[in-house]
């Protein structure tokens, strides 16, 4: 796969958010707003790191020694750690950041859209620049989503809405039409788009 | 309104009801539904027992590194508990993953990333279960399998509906005599196929959401009123 069609897969094509269903089990998904920029910083900065630190492990480590039995503890460990290290850097180097945009990033490091990366592009058997950048875009597709959705919400807000259905089922039947509007964006577009 | 403070507001069964989500991007089938829905209840009760068991390790009052538990639970308290919780959780799931490669290896490979997503899906559900602390681990099995039976049933109702509404058929397992799957002639001629995919699976989790929310009040409003008549 092209660099550039990892980069359209993973933004748009197959979004973390509402085409793999990752990220929205915390409710974090649908937040909008400035908290969703740094959210979703976080986010494509995690999954690339993450992502290029477990292609490392997969290919020198699990594949050859046949311990791919080991791959899920062991990832998540690696993923972990990673959130772990990036909030020790952040609140040692950036700590008004840290506070003001209200990440926590152990938090993020265990939501599922991490781990769900990184265990799509290990199976798929990506190099190294490929998972990088499969992160990135996965990132950028997690803001993209996340940020349609609070603009939604905020709009509906004003709405009237039945009582039971305010909140987090609205936030879902919202993803799930924003999920077939996303359907658009098929393989069909991706190889229009990249004359493939 | 903000996300976080609506999720606090809202009952402890429809956040458990929201960790769902990922899961349900796979719960097209009854069958592979039944499966992950098997894996949940054995991570979550798996690891509310052994946390509760190496709680019980320690001596009351005990602290786990350094701090006063007289002062609460310190951020190093808490970091580890967090990481003894993902080191259960991820090697249970990982035997669950062993286990159902070797007993079924199309409902594995039907799963994909979604089987090892119970390790961390989990831990977001409630810490791989409901935080055991002080619990003795008989009292944490019996909480966890309520919380897993109410995982367990919202995925498998969801995953009924979008496969008899989506396909017009019931995927169970075979057995002798029975191929293992109950067609619907009426809904398979005319099946709604928006169901089968991923925003399909989300609307079905919104409107259970709702419908629960929705008996909640009802049982909520309804107590007063039972107090009153009295």
């Amino acid at each position: 796969m092209s660099w550039a069609a990892v980069v359209f897969t993973f933004a748009l094509v197959d979004n973390v958010i509402l085409s793999r269903l990752l990220g929205l089990e915390t409710g974090d998904g649908a937040r909008g707003g400035t908290r969703s920029v740094w959210l979703g910083g976080s986010i494509a900065v995690l999954m690339s790191v993450s992502a290029v630190a477990a292609w490392t492990l997969d290919s020198l480590l699990l594949v050859p020694l046949g311990l791919t039995m080991l791959r899920t503890p062991l990832l998540v460990f690696v993923v972990a750690g990673i959130a772990l290290g990036f909030q020790a850097l952040a609140a040692r180097f950036l700590p008004a950041v840290l506070e003001r945009s209200g990440v926590s990033i152990p938090r993020v490091g265990v939501n599922c859209v991490v781990l769900g990366l990184v265990l799509i592009t290990t199976r798929a058997e990506y190099g190294a620049l490929q998972s990088f950048l499969a992160g990135l875009a996965a990132g950028a597709g997690y803001l993209l989503a996340s940020a349609m959705m609070g603009a939604i919400r905020e709009r509906l807000e004003i709405e009237a809405v039945p009582p039971v259905l305010r909140g987090v089922p609205l936030q879902l039947i919202t993803a799930g039409l924003m999920a077939y509007a996303f359907m658009a964006f098929d393989r069909g577009f991706l190889a229009r788009l990249l004359g493939a | 309104m903000d996300t976080v403070s609506s999720r606090t507001r809202e009952a402890p069964l429809v956040m458990l009801l929201l960790t769902l989500v990922p899961s349900i991007a796979v719960a097209v089938r009854v069958a592979d539904a039944l499966w992950l829905a098997a894996g949940a209840v054995l991570v979550m009760t798996g690891s509310s027992v052994a946390r509760a068991i190496l709680d019980g390790a320690r001596p009351a009052g005990t602290p786990e590194t350094g701090t006063p538990a007289a002062d609460g639970p310190g951020e190093e308290d808490r970091t580890a508990r967090w990481l003894r919780a993902l080191v259960i959780s991820s090697l249970l799931t990982a035997a669950f993953e062993a286990g159902l490669l070797a007993v079924a290896p199309a409902a594995s490979a039907a799963l994909g990333i979604y089987a090892p997503l119970l390790a961390v899906n989990l831990l977001v559900a409630g810490k791989g279960g409901p935080d055991p602390s002080g619990a003795s681990p008989l009292r944490a099995t019996l909480s966890s399998l309520r919380n897993g039976a109410w995982f367990a049933g919202g995925l498998v109702a969801i995953a009924l509906a979008r496969e008899v509404l989506g396909a017009g058929t019931i995927t169970l397992f075979p057995v002798s005599g029975f191929g293992g799957t109950i067609t619907l002639s009426p809904l398979l001629d005319q099946p709604v196929r928006a169901l089968g995919f991923a925003g399909g699976g989300l609307l079905c989790l919104g409107y259970l959401v709702a419908a629960v929310r929705a008996v909640l009040a009802r049982k909520g409003s309804a107590a007063p009123r039972a107090e009153a008549s009295r």
